[in-house]
């Protein structure tokens, strides 16, 4: 039972040296570009304001960025799931997979918070949800957890990067972090759970706008499991990813665990779903909507082959899958942010958005400088390969 | 005080017990932190909650003030629109508005009902009885007051446009060319006049009288007497009675409400089943909490029987 997990590495050198890897190299060059693209479209916005850098108006009042950001807080999930996996289920056979998906959690909400900065209309007092409270606001609510849970990602993973330093007052620090470490786990589940869920009870103010296929009383519910789903499948793309670039060998059984945890979350979503608009008598709006095609898309790419093809026992072993299985879910959870935020949104036929170039630009710009960050944090902060290591 | 003091001798005869092993002292320790935690993010809660609740869910009072619109009387002269800009030192007071924006908190909109005869419907913030604006506004930048009208104290706004979305009617409207711009809508002249016992400035603009200032109770009953005394020019309806939970603003046409643009936004409250699952939170909070903390603490065991070492989160250096 110790060496659960370990007996399928045992051909890994114990610390690998720092990898040097060519096209990482070039990856980052072109990240770092976009990144400046990105920056100077963000000050652009902030110097001339949302009416001349956005394609915003008064009926659709946002835009891409909304629906990046929330499904970005959806992806973030890797970050609670994760933890409570490994340090409340005690699954110590992910462990593996923590740093990398905790990692993709912490830059998640940065930059969360990067294009939440861009979309307010007073950046400058991003600061007073917490001088002024409106306990009956999800928003409210949705920014209290956002900040502090960031605060628990910034603890979760500072002793990778504290450990990497030689002075004499490191390891008594992260003997702190780590009596610590355990509360604050267990506060970064509840926050996370908290603030996930009420990003669907935010639609439930909007009943005359958000379309019947999507609206209803359990969104705090659907946004929770479907939060889980993109969360694990997240982690499962950043571990594989992290083990590319490292150079290490992947735990298969690993892979191929939070992929079955995945597919299961997804089964209890399309249940979920379906048997929603059952109870709702909505079921028939499926043939008559003409959005119901956008609803069935978002369920069967995103959800139904996911299942389907891990359904197929010869398929579910092979490594292709086990990428594919993820990222359709991944797709499908953004799908649903982008369709509750923007395309499921019943407002007069005369309201047209087209998200401005510099929309794009900034946004991308935010992803491709949270993803380089995650790449540089993932190859000289991974720290050792525990099962290599410690049997 | 009695049962404090019984208890401390109590707490001090299982001292001893922390000479057993490491992992049962952690546990209670653990757990009685969890609980004193989750119990004060609780009470903070529940606090806090009690303070705010007559903003947003209090039932009017029943002297709140309202504006009755009669359609059937309205000429179409732009006088309420315009006298609108000038009480709310808005530009170019003499072009009379087409839409709500951050320039013209109320319009007078030209429609044509079935029949296809023209129908002047001025229109501004409804004023609800349960705003969702107010329940959703994430600083409480808006808030409804005792007497009525729904007003918004800018310094507070953040620019998050929630209420744009939360707002069945569509009033709010965002200031797009300000850098730093905030929200803009009819706040019936709360500061500058209601609040002294003035009517706001459209309703004493409107050279017709279709316009009319009162207690909301006394307009609806009038509005109904209107109806029964000369029930072939009106629609036997009187919106704001019912829609959206009910609103300061009413009216009275003579075509349906629905041939001229009003939205259809149901009797029931917006903000009712948002604030019902908010309500939820502390419990949420304390079960996700205790269930966590369980888990671990059952887990942990159960692992710690089979023998399995223990994973420390973060490492440490041995050395």
């Amino acid at each position: 039972m110790a060496l659960r997990g370990a007996s399928l590495r045992s051909n890994i050198p114990a610390e690998a040296a720092w990898p040097h890897i060519r096209r990482c190299d070039c990856v980052l060059g072109i990240l770092g570009f976009l990144t400046l693209a990105g920056v100077i479209a963000g000050v652009g916005r902030l110097l001339l304001g949302l009416g001349a850098t956005t394609a915003l108006t008064n009926v659709y009042s946002w835009g891409i960025w909304i629906g990046f950001d929330f499904g970005l807080i959806a992806f973030a999930g890797a970050g609670f799931t994760m933890a409570a996996l490994v340090h409340i289920f005690h699954r110590e056979h992910y462990h593996d997979a923590l740093w990398p998906a905790i990692l993709a959690g912490l830059m998640g909400y940065v930059a969360v918070l990067a294009l939440l900065v861009l979309d307010l209309g007073r950046p400058d007092r991003f600061y007073n949800f917490m001088l002024y409270w409106n306990v009956h606001s999800p928003l409210f609510e949705i920014s209290c957890c956002v900040l502090l849970y960031s605060t628990v990602l910034v603890i979760e993973t500072s002793p990778n990067f504290l450990g990497r330093l030689k002075w004499s007052w490191v390891n008594p620090l992260l003997g702190v972090i780590r009596r610590a470490m355990l509360p604050v786990t267990i506060i970064g589940v509840t926050l996370s759970t908290l603030h996930q869920s009420t990003l669907g009870t935010l639609y439930l103010n909007m009943p005359h706008r958000l379309h019947p296929l999507w609206w209803s009383p359990f969104l705090p519910v659907l946004f929770y499991i479907s939060s889980i789903m993109a969360g694990l499948s997240l982690a499962t793309v950043a571990y594989r990813s992290a083990m590319r670039i490292l150079g290490r060998a992947e735990d298969r059984s690993l892979i191929h665990g939070l992929c079955r945890i995945v597919v299961a979350f997804s089964v209890m979503y399309l249940t979920a779903k379906v048997a929603e608009l059952w109870w709702a008598g909505e079921l028939p709006m499926l043939w008559t909507e003409g959005l119901a095609r956008l609803w069935l898309a978002e369920l069967l790419i995103g959800v139904a082959l996911p299942v389907g093809l891990w359904l197929i026992p010869a398929l579910r072993r092979t490594s292709a899958i086990q990428w594919i299985v993820p990222i359709l879910v991944l797709a499908g959870v953004l799908m649903n942010r982008f369709d509750a935020t923007l395309a499921a949104q019943v407002v007069s036929a005369r309201a047209r958005y087209t998200p401005h170039l510099l929309e794009w630009i900034s946004t991308i710009g935010i992803l491709a400088a949270a993803l380089m960050a995650w790449i540089i944090g993932v190859r000289f902060f991974s720290g050792e390969q525990r099962h290599g290591h410690l049997h | 005080m009695r049962t404090q003091r019984t208890r401390t001798p109590h707490a001090d005869t299982t001292k001893p017990e922390e000479a057993t092993p490491l992992t049962r002292k952690l546990n209670r320790r653990d757990f009685v932190r969890h609980a004193g935690l989750g119990m004060a993010a609780m009470a903070n809660v529940v606090l806090t909650e009690t303070k705010t609740a007559q903003a947003s869910s209090a039932e009017p009072d029943a002297d709140a003030v309202g504006v009755l619109i009669d359609l059937t009387r309205c000429t179409g002269c732009n006088s309420c629109a315009l006298a609108c800009k000038v009480a709310n030192r808005k530009p170019n007071p003499e072009v009379a508005p087409t839409e709500l924006s951050n320039d013209a908190l109320t319009y007078v909109a030209v429609e044509k009902d079935a029949q296809g005869e023209r129908r002047f419907v001025k229109r501004q913030c409804m004023h609800c009885l349960h705003p969702a604006c107010v329940s959703a506004c994430t600083v409480g930048a808006l808030r409804k007051t005792i007497e009525g009208p729904i007003v918004y104290d800018a310094y507070k706004c953040i620019g998050c446009r929630y209420c744009q979305y939360a707002c069945p009617f569509g009033v709010p409207t965002y200031d797009w060319n300000n850098p730093l711009g905030l929200i803009h809508k009819c706040q019936m002249c709360f500061q500058q006049r209601v609040a002294t016992g003035k009517p706001p400035a459209c309703v004493t603009a409107c050279p017709s009288g279709a316009l009319r200032f009162g207690k909301r109770r006394e307009l609806l009953a009038q509005a109904h007497a209107e109806i029964a005394t000369h029930p072939q020019d009106y629609v036997d309806h009187v919106y704001g009675e019912q829609e959206a939970g009910g609103t300061s603003v009413l009216y009275l046409s003579a075509a349906p409400f629905e041939q001229l643009g009003f939205a259809q936004p149901g009797s029931s409250p917006i903000p009712q089943t948002a604030e019902a699952v908010m309500a939820l939170t502390p419990v949420v909070a304390l079960s996700v909490a205790t269930l966590a903390t369980g888990m671990h603490l059952i887990l942990r065991r159960r692992q710690h029987r089979d023998n399995v070492a223990p994973v420390t989160w973060p490492e440490t250096k041995e050395d």
